[in-house]
This record gives structure tokens, sequence and C-alpha cells, in this order.
């Protein structure tokens, strides 16, 4: 069992001062193997507060990432499984299905994930599957100021994957779980 | 041509994964808790992950460590600390370039010319040739010349060693040794002291092999036996033991006590070969070296048996503490010399003690390491600091020896004792050391570790009492910062307020220089980080006063604390303590526009960044973007700070949509703000930052100002001068993937009648058609963004929309076979330059990749006609001949073409 | 063509009980044929007079007749052929023989007129056309172990303190008037395998010290007619405090006797070997700077002295 922390878009300072603090309360060190980040932290304190959580961290840059030094996509193994990370801004149109993908394809993923849009949203296309953990601040973006924070959890156990979704709700966490297997006809991981 | 159509809120339901609500997850197992609960998670999360270093810390509470291991750590250590002990030498007493040494020949001849040679025999002669060496007949010598001469001598010694001469070896080592005897230029001391303990170790350590190889193999070469690490004298055979033996009494033999001690230092070790316990050895040399009448000789002298003891395999402190005990008394003696003294002799002195200071420094943490309760009650009852058994008494020390022994003494010590420790300090008064840098170090010491409150009490009565009657604010200020963070910790706001008050008094009409600026700096930074709210800082009475006397570096240093205190967690809302940051920031700002002072790594303009973002007016959103206004012109010289603007501005006009009673022409003038800051921020980070500003202005309805913006974000491109502005790779990635997300902007930005339809896409186009700059990856990335740009604005229902008060093309257009043909014909455009980008990539592999990209961009865009799949099959020949046929990009590609 | 001697200690040292075993290497271009290898062992006790303190007259010079110890000669080969290349021919020899038990095998030692050393010899006679080969070496006796002092080494140690009275020679006036005292204890029975030993403190000295150095010297006496010539000569200086040293902090006697130049005290009927040992105390004085090169015999004024006799042996 491997826990792998996804979360992006946290536009901090610019658009939030901070994770919401239901989010970091629940946030503790040494729960996670892994933390994936899709970008837009914006601040380098926000890195070191990841590393915190757990050294082991993988960030793809978005537009308004003060490090300039994080890559465009990134790709990583985790048990049986090849995972993606991708901002999504320059995925046009945005979020959508087709587009993702063409990146999936590219990439030679199982799972890719891409933020963006700020809104959770999780599909099976293609054989492979599209996660977006949405905004961990409830920041705007480009297509609406109506955001819920969200971040994602993913359980990897052999085969199957449960992905957790984290949303905070009128000052509630509500947690969500979506549950797939990676099917033979798949890509295999490397 | 003819696009795909899509119906993609369909095609979401269709695909979307079904989610489920869950009362159990991986994070409800960790309730929000205290924070003592969540060390345990850590210790427990990391025993079977990652952390290595963590991991043995667990282990070694489970088990002790294996006890060789430790050992062995133990035998490292000193060398790492000699090492170190040794740079710091050289760097504390730096030799300057310009100086001559007029003594270098006396040092050489001292021992020709003070006793008859001809009454020695022949034995000695053998060791001593005046002839061969010295007397070179040089008066004046220059410092380099003199350490050049020294590595001449070690090489020399190296030499005849390898050419069987060992005897010439060791006459030149002898020599060698001999140069220490002289300490009248004292400056040069400590670093002459290094090369020549540098000679003697390796001296030591050549006849440490030989007898060592004497011991192993026998005279043909064939191997006696392996020593172990930890032989006996009994493992080594008769001739290893002659040969050893003979180089004692060689060494025995020589003349002068200085370099006598010195080489039978260096081969200390060597006792091992000849006795089981050599530490006898040690302790007589200890006495020998009390013959050095020179303090400054026989304190380093001290210093380097410190050093070679430790290559004894076991070895007692005892005679460490003797040597300690002997520089007291030679300490002692000095010191009172010193106060029968004229003012040049007392220069002297202080000169000397100074010299003997590291050198009590490193005996001391020799003596001290690792020893356990009861030891060290030995050790201070042995120094005769302990009036009994149990309690240090109060009794004078020497207070340079005080200084370093409480600095090396183990927490728990200090702790128990801390009033017998203030007592001695109080009756050790001398010139060697300052009274108040002791006092200063038990006020460090104490805060190591919790004392009861009573005994922090008595300790800061005491000591504020002795301090108040100093004069000099130096001296105050070195014994109140130690004391600091006790006062603040047990809420001392008397002594606290005595303090500040001693400061003040003693700053006032004063130029404080930079020492003192340097106690302060760290005393308000102490001040700073204890109290949570400024505002409690500022209710001392002093404080602003104090605050005032700094400039320069520390008002800085002190200014960016108090900034960063603020800012570091709550919004800042009151008017009075943004008004006083801000005059703050504004001060940092001015030092550098105007004092020279560099911000080199960008802290201070982070800093008032962060206080920008952290000031919240909350409802008052016109004072907000009046702050705003007011920061724009106050910092002008932080480009990054009008990024921050931009981006605080932004977020203010979508704070004020959130309202419920929007406020329209508040949002426009954010926006303008926005707009006419962006051109002053370095050129490169205006794209996005226009992007950002129209997205908001569509948001907020504002068409016609988002469409000003992105012919703004579009014409700034054409002055952007990609390679300067992005000097890295991934910077210009990341200008084509802002370029991109414009495509995806677009997409909701509705045409005008008085444009063409595809004003914006064939703009974009152009621009970047025209500039060389864009190379043929670049080109080919955001061409095949356009052409899905265009594709999706063809589709009947637009996958998203920001606005719904504003309609997108889909409903503008609907039906309009004008504006069909229109986005067709772009396309064709674009896609002939997209398929000639590709061929121009340069690199095959990447020729390859592009290929792929732009087949999968075709396939999802049109419908595979007999016009384009043709061109899809020449794509996938590019790919095939680039990349390798395994490749699975390619084969998921061919697929894709496959089915479609 | 060549021959050395090498023999089985590096240390070269034998007791008079034990064999001296070795080898005989020879080293030649072509075999050569000899007329036997022979070994001889020659020890003796040489004796020179030359000007001492005595002032004898030149004419006494080199008249005495060395004191023979041992003189034998062995063949370990009777005559034959060498091969070419290097040849190794082991030997063994008795130093002492069976029925001359009463032969006194001093200890080896080198002093300025009585000199006791043992040589072995090996020769190899070629006939007249030839040149014989031969080859000496020095080899070091020492007692043995049934001959030592039976009685163990006293341990006790004489006390002595200097002080401005104790001194026989004029001083300097300040040294004289300031005083000074130097108070300690030395051994004065020794073995020759371990060292002098004993302790110094200055209690007290008005003028700063220079030095203190501990002197060894010899002293050997040869019977000369009715006359005994004495000479008194230094062996070995030790310095064990330069400079002004603290008062009161008492400082180790330690001087590793030399080896050959020792020897345990001898009181033999036509000679006497015999030392002493004298703490030197020499204080700061301008006038010490300008008699650097002084007999560390002769009393001046900047010093101070105690000498005492000392009495080595050989101990177990």
């Amino acid at each position: 069992m491997v826990l792998v922390l996804a979360l992006g878009d946290l536009h901090i300072p610019h658009r939030a001062p901070d994770l919401p603090a239901k989010f970091k309360s629940m946030l503790v060190p040494g729960k996670i193997q892994h933390i994936i980040c899709t970008g837009n932290l914006c601040v380098k304190e926000i890195h070191d507060y990841l590393k915190t959580l757990c050294p082991d961290l993988h960030i793809t840059r978005g537009e308004y990432d003060e490090e300039t030094k994080y890559p465009e996509t990134k790709t990583l193994t985790i048990g049986q499984f090849k995972l993606g990370l991708c901002h999504g801004h320059q995925v046009i149109p945005w979020g959508d299905l087709d587009s993702l993908a063409m990146l999936q394809r590219q990439l030679d993923v199982d799972i890719l994930v891409t933020g963006h849009t700020h809104q959770f949203t999780a599909y099976k296309h293609e054989g492979g599957v599209v996660i977006n953990p949405g905004s961990a601040t409830g920041a705007y973006s480009s297509v609406t100021y109506d955001v819920n924070p969200s971040f994602v959890l993913m359980d990897i156990d052999g085969l199957r994957v449960v992905v957790y979704v984290y949303e905070l709700i009128d000052g509630e966490v509500k947690v969500d779980k979506i549950d797939f297997k990676k099917t033979s006809t798949s890509h295999s991981a490397h | 041509m003819e696009f795909r159509p899509r119906n993609y809120s369909a095609e979401l339901e269709f695909h979307a994964l079904r989610r489920v609500s869950t009362a159990a997850h991986p994070l409800s197992a960790s309730p929000p808790s205290p924070p003592l609960a969540q060390v345990d998670v850590v210790d427990r999360g990391n025993n079977d992950f990652f952390d290595p270093l963590r991991g043995t810390d667990n282990d070694a509470n489970a088990a002790p460590p294996d006890h060789e291991n430790l050992n062995e750590a133990a035998d490292l250590q000193p060398t790492k600390e000699w090492t170190s002990s040794r740079r710091l030498l050289m760097q504390r007493f730096p030799v300057s370039k310009m100086v001559s040494v007029s003594s270098m020949p006396d040092v050489l001849m001292r021992s020709g010319k003070l006793h008859e040679k001809s009454s020695t025999t022949m034995h000695f002669e053998e060791l001593d040739n005046p002839q061969k060496f010295a007397d070179e007949g040089v008066k004046t010598i220059t410092w380099q010349e003199y350490v050049s001469r020294l590595h001449e001598l070690k090489d020399e010694i190296t030499r005849s060693w390898l050419a069987e001469d060992r005897v010439t070896s060791l006459k030149l080592s002898i020599k060698v040794a001999k140069l220490l005897m002289d300490t009248s230029v004292f400056e040069f001391y400590p670093t002459l002291f290094v090369l020549v303990t540098d000679i003697m170790d390796m001296v030591g350590n050549l006849v440490w092999q030989r007898i060592k190889r004497k011991a192993e193999f026998s005279e043909d070469g064939t191997l006696r036996c392996n020593l172990a690490e930890n032989f006996q004298a009994r493992d080594i055979c008769a001739d290893a033991k002659e040969t050893c033996y003979n180089w004692f009494s060689k060494i025995g033999a020589v003349q002068e006590l200085l370099p006598r001690i010195y080489l039978e230092l260096a081969i200390l070790p060597c006792w091992r070969f000849l006795l089981d316990q050599p530490l006898d050895s040690l302790q007589r040399l200890v006495m020998m070296t009390r013959g050095l009448g020179d303090p400054v000789a026989s304190a380093y002298c001290r210093l380097y048996m410190a050093h070679c003891a430790q290559k004894l395999p076991s070895h007692d402190i005892g005679y460490l503490v003797t040597c300690v005990n002997d520089i007291r008394v030679i300490l002692i003696q000095i010191l009172s010399a010193n106060e029968r003294s004229h003012k040049n002799v007392k220069l002297n002195i202080k000169l000397q003690v100074s010299l003997m200071e590291p050198t009590i420094e490193y005996i001391m943490k020799c003596v001290f390491n690792g020893l356990t309760q009861t030891q060290v009650n030995e050790v201070l009852s042995e120094l005769g600091l302990m009036k009994n058994q149990q309690e240090l008494g109060s009794v004078s020390c020497v207070s340079i020896i005080l200084h370093h022994l409480l600095k090396e003494l183990p927490i728990e010590v200090v702790n128990s004792n801390v009033v017998h420790i203030l007592h001695l300090i109080e009756f050790s008064k001398d010139n060697s050391f300052g009274q108040h840098m002791n006092y200063r170090l038990l006020g460090f010491r104490m805060h190591e570790r919790k004392s009861p409150v009573h005994i922090v009490n008595d300790v800061l009565d005491k000591v504020i009492q002795v301090i108040a009657l100093y004069d000099s604010l130096d001296e105050y200020l070195k014994v109140v910062d130690a004391y600091t963070d006790l006062i603040l910790q047990n809420k001392m706001d008397n002594h606290l307020n005595a303090i500040l008050e001693g400061i003040s008094n003693r700053a006032w009409n004063k130029t404080v220089t930079e020492d003192e600026m340097l106690s302060l700096q760290s005393l308000i930074v102490k001040l700073l980080s204890h109290f949570k709210h400024l505002e409690d800082v500022f209710c001392l009475v002093q404080f602003p006063e104090i605050l005032d006397v700094l400039y320069g570096k520390s008002q800085d240093v002190v200014f960016l604390h108090i900034l960063n205190m603020v800012t570091r967690n709550d919004h800042i809302s009151d008017p009075t303590s943004i008004q006083l940051l801000f005059e703050i920031a504004q001060t940092l700002h001015d030092n550098i526009e105007f004092m020279n002072v560099k911000d080199d790594d960008g802290q201070v303009a982070r800093s008032i960044s962060r206080f920008v973002h952290m000031v919240d007016y909350g409802a008052e959103m016109e004072q907000q973007l009046a702050f705003l206004v007011n920061c724009r012109g106050a910092f002008g010289r932080f480009n990054e700070l009008k990024e921050t603007l931009v981006h605080s501005c932004n977020s203010l006009a979508i704070q004020a949509l959130k309202c419920a009673k929007k406020n329209l022409s508040f949002f426009k003038s954010c926006v303008t703000f926005s707009e006419v800051t962006i051109p002053s921020v370095s050129a490169h980070r205006q794209f996005d930052l226009f992007l950002e500003t129209a997205e908001v202005a569509f948001l907020g309805g504002l068409v016609s100002h988002s469409d000003g913006l992105i012919d703004s974000a579009i014409t700034c491109l054409h002055t952007l001068d990609i390679i300067d502005g992005f000097r890295t790779p991934t910077g210009v990635e990341g200008l084509v993937s802002s370029i991109r997300k414009l495509c995806g902007f677009l997409i909701m930005v509705p045409g005008t009648f008085s444009l063409p339809v595809t004003y914006f896409p064939n703009n974009l186009f152009t621009l970047i058609s025209s500039r060389s700059c864009f190379e043929p990856k670049m080109r080919t990335q955001i061409f095949s963004a356009i052409i899905l740009l265009l594709t999706t604005l063809s589709q009947k229902r637009l996958p998203y929309r920001a606005n719904t008060q504003i309609l997108g093309n889909d409903m503008l257009y609907y039906g309009d076979s004008s504006y069909n043909q229109e986005l067709v014909s772009l396309s064709k455009l674009v896609l002939e330059n997209l398929l000639s980008a590709v061929q121009q990539e340069p690199s095959q592999a990447a020729r390859g990749i592009l290929a792929l990209e732009v087949c999968n961009c075709i396939a999802s865009s049109f419908m595979l006609n007999s016009e384009l799949s043709p061109v899809c099959l020449t794509l996938i020949e590019t790919a095939k001949s680039c990349l390798s046929a395994q490749d699975r990009y390619l084969q998921s590609t061919i697929q894709l073409l496959n089915k479609q | 063509m060549s021959v050395e001697l090498k023999l089985s200690r590096s240390n070269r040292i034998y007791r008079p009980s034990e064999a001296l075993e070795g080898k005989i290497i020879v080293k030649t271009q072509s075999s050569i044929s000899h007329y036997g290898i022979r070994l001889t062992l020659k020890g003796s006790v040489v004796l020179q007079v030359r000007g001492g303190s005595a002032g004898v007259v030149e004419s006494f010079y080199g008249v005495i007749k060395p004191i023979p110890i041992v003189n034998r000669t062995i063949e370990v080969k009777s005559s034959g052929k060498i091969g070419l290349g290097t040849s190794e021919i082991p030997f063994s020899l008795n130093l002492r023989q069976q029925d001359k038990n009463l032969e006194r095998f001093y200890e080896t030692f080198h002093g300025a007129n009585i000199s006791i050393q043992y040589l072995v010899t090996v020769d190899i006679p070629r006939g007249y056309l030839h040149k014989s080969l031969s080859a000496t070496m020095e080899f070091i006796v020492e007692s043995d172990k049934a001959d030592l002092l039976q009685r163990p080494l006293s341990p006790e140690m004489v006390i002595f303190y200097i002080t401005q009275d104790t001194q026989r020679h004029p001083l300097l006036p300040e040294i004289k008037s300031g005083g000074f005292r130097v108070t300690g204890k030395i051994s004065t029975q020794c073995s020759l395998s371990g060292p002098i030993s004993g302790e110094l403190t200055v209690e007290a000295s008005a003028v700063p010290i220079q030095s203190i150095d501990i002197q060894l010297f010899r002293v050997e006496s040869i019977l000369l007619g009715e006359k005994i010539v004495t000479e008194t000569s230094l062996i070995q200086t030790t310095q064990i405090a330069d400079g002004d040293v603290c008062r009161h902090l008492s400082l180790p006697i330690y001087v590793i006797l030399p080896r050959l130049v020792t020897c345990p005290t001898i009181l033999a009927g036509p000679f006497s070997i015999e030392f002493k040992v004298a703490i030197v105390i020499s204080f700061q004085s301008e006038l010490s700077k300008l008699h650097k090169k002084s007999d560390p015999k002769t009393p001046r004024l900047w010093l101070a002295m105690e000498t005492l006799p000392l009495e080595l042996v050989r101990a177990k």
C-alpha cells in the first residue's frame, strides 16, 4: 500500500494566503510516500512545506510558479503504475478528454494527473485514467471564481487504486472515493 | 477538410469515474491532533519508508549501537577536530605578508652556539652536525621564505627517509622541531606550530610504519604476522622492538628539551611496540613540558600532546587535567607579573594569553569528550574547583580557563551547579579574559536547558546587579544579549525593562560601534522572535528608542525580521501597524536604493511582497486598492513586487466580484490598475500577467478590456527578446505553454462584429510565423494549439464558458457557414505551416516526436478523409524514420489512426 | 670478489655465555680455492693516556699495553673451493671457553682513554699468489644474566638542594644577593637499560633561569706506574628546563643512558671506569652570551651546579 498525494493550483499567495487549516491538520508528515503536484504553488515556501510532508516530491510547472526549473511534464513509476504529471494549461481545450488522451499517449502512462481547471475530475478513457485534483486552496481559475478547495490521495495497492477526493464544502471536509483496477489491456508499467 | 464534431459534455459524462462518499480514508486515522501525537506519527511513518537517517535513529533507541562502531567513530573524530583546529589557528592568527622574521637564523643556530660542541660524544654529534645545516648566514628572512624553507625541509626529510638515510631525516626533524623554541614573533607562532607539527606527524608516521613493517615482515620480506589493530607488545619480534627502542634512545639523546618532547610525542604511539601500557610516558611528558619556561611554547606543546595522545588506543584524561592545571599555574604567574608591569608589557601579555587560548580550548574539548557525570566531578575536583565532592566551590579560577571549562562542561553539570558557577565567575576576575564574557557564556549555557525559576531569578538578580556597574555599552550588551532568552521565557518583565533601560542609557548620545550593533541586533531579533504580536514589542517603553539607534546592515536585518515576523501568519489589518510596516519596508527599499545595500538573494523584495499580500483591509476594498497604489509608488525598485501588485489587484477584483453587491466601477479600477502596472514589470513576465488580467476582466464581463489585454499580450510577444528574457530552455518552454494557454482562453472569447472572427488566432499565427526566434519545435506546439482552438470553436457547443452573461461564439455564430468557412481556411494555412515546421526540426529524435504530436492533433481535430489521411501517413513515415519501431508513442498513434 | 660478516643479531649484542652466530658471505665472479676459512675472536681493554688532567708527560703516550680478554682462532672450513656467485657459510662460536671460566668479559665501552672492544675477523688465505680475503666486525658484549648484580637496585635517591651558599665558586653579585633555591632528588645507582630518574623543583630564584641541564660525565682512571691518571669528560647534556620555569612545579629528571659510551661502573686493578652526574643551573646574564663556547666543567659566574657520583649497573 502506497499513498500518493496529488494536488495543485494553490496560487499562494496570489489568490489565497494559505492552504485551508482543515487540510493542513490532516496532512501530517510521515503518512504519505509520494507527493505529486501539478504546479502553480506558487512561492518556494509551499514547496518547502510539501517537502516536510514527504521528501519525495514531484512538481510540474504552472505558468505562475516562481520556480522556473520545474519541468513541463514528468513521469514516475509507483508499483505497477506509471504516472504522468502536467499542469494542464497547455492542453487545448482545457481539460478536454481527447487532448488529455494525446498527452497520455505521448507520456505513455496509466494515470495522468493534470490541473489548471480547479475542478476535481476523474475519467477513464482509452484504457487510462485521467485525474484532476482541483485547487487545494479553492483559488479562482481562468473559468470560474466559484471553486471548492480539493485534493486527492491515491492509495496504490497492486493493480488496484483507490482515489480519495478531499473537498472542502461550506467549511467541512467531504471525502469521496473512487475505485479502479488496472486492466490487463492497458499499458504495462516500466 | 472537415472538423471532427465533438460533444464535450456527453463524453465527460460517459467517461466519468463514479465517486462514492466514504467515511474511512487514509488521513482519517490521525485526527487533528496535538503536536506530540504528530511526532509519533513521524516515527511510525518513517520506520518503513525513506529517511535513512531517522531510520537509524529509531534503531538506536531500540538497541544500543555496536560497541566497536562507537570506538571507531571516536578514533576518527580527533583527526577531524585536529584538522579543523589547525585551520582555525591559521585563520585566527593570520600571517601578514609584509613582515620579516629576523630571528630565523638565531633559531637555527641557537643550539650550535649556546653549548660547546667539542665535548659531546660521537653519538651525540651524529644527531647534531651544525656544519650541514643552518648557519647559512641569512640575517633576515621573509615569512614566505621561512615557510617555503620549511616545505623544503619536509621534502628533504622524506627524500632522505626514502633513501634509507634515516639519520639525516631525524637530524632534520630535530632542526625543524627546534624552530618552535623561538616565540619571539608571537603572531607567527601558531602558523609555525601548524607547519612544524605537520612535519612531526609525518615523521611519526614514517617511524610507525617502519617499525610495524619490521614487526610484520622478516628481513627477506616474508610475512611474519599481521598485526591486529589492538596488538600487544608481546606480538612484536625482538628485532622490531630493538629498532623502536633505538628511536627512543636517539630522541632521548637530543639535548634541548623542546625538540626532545616534540619528537617523542611524534612517535608516542610507537611505545605500543614496547609496552602495553604506554601511559606512564605520557604522564612523564606532561611533567617534562613544565620545563618549558616560555608560556606560549609550553601551551602549544601541550596542545600537540593532546593531539598525539589521541592516537593511543586508550588514554586516561589525567594527563590532560595536569596540563590544564599547569597552564593555570603559568597563567597566574603571568598575570601577577602583569599587575606590576607597565603598559607595553601588558600588551605583550594580552597577546600571549590570546595565543594560548586555542590550546586551552582544544585541551578542554579533549578533557570533556564523552565523560560520565562521576568523571566530570573527578575532573572538577582535580582542577581544584570542587569544594566538596558535590558542589563547585567558591574558589577562583583563571577566567580564560573558566571560560573554556564552562563552554565544555556537560549541560547537566552546568544545570545543577548554576549558582556555584556564578560564584566562580564572580571570583575569577583577571586580565586573561573579560569577566563579562563568562557571564555571557553562563547565560547561553543556562538557556540550553531549563533551570528552576528560583535559580534563574537568583542568577539574573546577581547578573543585573553586576552589569549595572558597567559603563561600556559593548560589555553590557554582550551580557544582556545572552540572558534575553531566559528573561523572555520566564516572563521577567522587570528585568526586561531594566535591561532595555540600561541599553538605552548607555546608547544615549553616543555612536554605536559595529560590535555593539551586532549584539543589539541579536538581542532585538530575540525579542521579536519571542513576541507573537508586534504590538506587544512596541509596548515596551524603550523599544522604539532602541530601534532608532540602529543603522546600516543591522537596521536592515532587524527591519526585515519585523517584516517577516508580522507577515508570517495572520493578515495585517490594523491601520497603524500597516503604516509602521509600510515605513519599515520603505526604509529597506530606500536603503537598497540609496545606500547601495545589496539585496542579493532578493530577500527584501520577497519580504515586502509578502507584506503586501498579507495586508488585508477586509471589506474596505477601496483602501486595499489605495494601499496597492501606494506600494507601486514606494517600491518602484522591485520588479518582482510589481508582479505581486498585479496578482493582488486581480485577486482583489475577483473578491469584488464575489461580493453580493457588485461594484463594477471598483472592479474596473482594479483591472485598470493591473493594466497600467504590467508594462513596468520585466518583459518576460508580462505575457502571463496580461493574460491573467484578461481572464479576470472576462470573468467580470469586461469584454472590451479583456480584448485590449489580449492584444497587449500578443503585442508584447513582438518585442520580447526570447533569448535574453528566458535564459533557460525551461523558461522558453514555459512561454510556449503560456501561448498555448492563450489558445485555451480564446475559446471563450467572443468575436466582435467590427473584427474578423479569427482575429486573435490569426494575429497570433502571423506573429509566430514572422518571428524567426520561434524555433520549429515551438512553432509546432503553438500551431497545433491554434488548430485545436479552431476545431473547438467550430463545435456546436463549447466545452466551457467563464461568464454566463457573455455569449460564446457557439451562440453568436450558430449555424453561420461563413464562420465555419473562415475557421477551415485558417486551419488549412496553419496546418501547412505546421507540417513544414515539423520538417525543419533539426534533431532527428525531436522531429519524430513532433511528427507524432502533429499526427495526433490532426486525427483528433479533423475527419480523416482522402485529403488528410495521406498527410497522417507521411507524418507516421517521418516518425518511423526517426524513432525506433518499438517506440510506444509511435505504436499508440498508429493504433489511433487505425481506429479512426 | 668480497667477503663480509653478518651477525645473527642486528644489534650485535651478545653475552659471554652465548655463542656468536652469523654468516660469512662470500661473493665471487669465479670459483676460488682457499686454504681454509678462519675466524678470529679478539677482545681487549685498550688504555691510552692523552695528556689527561693529571698533567702526564707526553712520553707516556701509548706505552701502556692493552689488557687482553680473549684471543682465539678457529677454522670454520678446511681448505677447499668456493663456487661462483654468493656463498653463505654459517658459523657459531662460543665466546667463553668451558675450561677458562675465569676470563673476565668486561662490557663493551668506548671512552676517551679507555676502550673495551670485541672484534671478530674472518680470514680466507688463498696462497702466495692471491691476496687473502678478510673482513672484521665489532660486536658488543653485555654481561651475562648470571653475572648481574644480585642485590636489588637501590630505590633510594639522593636528595639535593642547590642554593647560592652551596656553590664553591664565585657567582655574579645579583645571583649571590638575590638568592635561589633548587631542590630535588636523583637516583645515583642506575640500571643501564633504564633512565637516570629523579625530579627537581625551582623553589626560588631572583634572577631568571636560562636553562637547567643534567650533564653526564665519565671518569676514566688508569694506573700508570705508581700514579693514577684520571680524566673526566662530558658524555651527554640533557636539558630539563628551558627558560625561566614556574616556581614550585616539580620537573622530572629523565635521562636515557646512551649505549657504548656507558658501561657498568668498573673498578679493576689497572684501570677503572666511573660516572658522575651534574645538575647545572644557568641564570640569564649578559655575560653568559659572551662565553658561549666554554668548557662545561669550568664553574662560571652565572652557573650553579651540584655534582653527584653515579653508579651504573647492568640489572635484569
